[in-house]
């Protein structure tokens, strides 16, 4: 398994994909989230399913191919629902997660990848906010150090 | 002469705990869905239901200077406008689903929340805490960058800091 945070992020977008058709699964009409079925599911899994392979194996250009599958399907959804011909079969709450998965995993794919680290400390990745421990400390300290003379 | 530092620790434990961030994360996703699921009901290429919605501004007003501009302004440009509610709200879906300039579409997701409570809030079978629950919800959105917790802003924000070009420093700044 990668530790590439990129990698990571792709995998986990895909895997977003992956299990959508959970949303399928809703028996009412007005709570369902998002409208996945018949077409959409399908495209909606398989890219899914290629982002997972593409961030699993660190292959970028399969994380873009799924990136890019995702943008072709926003764009067909948006032309096309409220209309007699529906290839995906959505409507706008499918539109959008197909936009965030497409603007996710492009951004993801499209990204340097010179340096990679989380944003956050508690990420044992991150080598970016940890800063050398003499100067965490004079960060840390400067607006309380309190000087005493004894 | 000596000197004592009194340190105050840099990260606070709660704050930067995994807990924390999955909590945040939660709620950042769960307010996506939220947006998600509302772009679905609004249909072109008539927007009936968006449309009745919208002119519950006029028929029971909350704010005479947007009931003005509803009924001015957006209802006899109802289909631009009713396009732009979706492209907003399936955008707000979308962007806070991933973390992706959190911060920015928490602000966005305020002022939408605003428009939508200035439209229905007088309308008969609202209930108001809702629209007041959904502000708050993006203001803790934007107040904890949530996007920092499990989102893509967390994955590219060093990428970000890194580059000199102009892009990443907005992209900092809406992250």
């Amino acid at each position: 398994m990668t530790s590439n945070p990129f990698d990571r992020a792709a995998l986990t977008l895909g895997a977003v994909g992956v299990v959508s058709p959970v949303f399928a699964l809703s028996t009412s009409s007005n709570n369902n989230f998002v409208l996945v079925r018949d077409a959409s599911l399908v495209v909606l899994v398989i890219l899914g399913a290629c982002a997972v392979i593409g961030g699993a194996t660190a292959l970028r250009p399969l994380v873009l191919v799924a990136g890019a599958g995702y943008a072709v399907a926003t764009v067909l959804q948006l032309v096309q629902f409220g209309r007699s011909t529906n290839w995906l079969n959505g409507n706008g709450s499918t539109f959008a997660l197909l936009l965030g998965l497409a603007v996710g995993l492009l951004v993801v794919g499209l990204s340097s990848r010179e340096h990679p680290a989380s944003d956050h400390p508690a990420d044992p990745a991150s080598t970016e906010r940890w800063v050398p421990l003499p100067a965490a400390t004079a960060t840390a300290t400067a607006g309380v150090a309190r000087m005493t003379e004894v | 002469m000596t000197t004592t530092n009194t340190a105050v620790p840099a990260t606070d434990a709660v704050a930067d705990s995994r807990a924390t961030r999955l909590l945040l994360a939660a709620l950042r996703v769960g307010v996506g869905l939220l947006w998600i699921e509302n772009a679905g009901w609004k249909t072109p290429p008539d927007f009936n239901s968006l449309r009745g919605y919208t002119q519950n501004a006029v028929d029971y007003p909350v704010f005479a200077p947007f009931t003005w501009v509803v009924e001015h302004v957006v209802l006899p440009n109802f289909t631009v406008f009713a396009w732009m509610t979706l492209l907003v709200e399936a955008s707000l879906g979308a962007f806070l689903l991933i973390g992706l300039a959190t911060r920015l579409w928490a602000v966005i997701g305020i002022a939408q929340s605003l428009a939508i409570m200035m439209s229905v809030l007088n309308a008969p079978n609202e209930w108001e805490w809702s629209f007041y629950l959904m502000i708050f919800a993006h203001v803790a959105l934007f107040a904890t960058a949530a996007g920092r917790c499990y989102g893509l802003d967390g994955v590219l924000r060093p990428t970000w800091r890194r580059s000199r070009g102009r892009l990443s420093s907005v992209l900092l700044r809406l992250s």
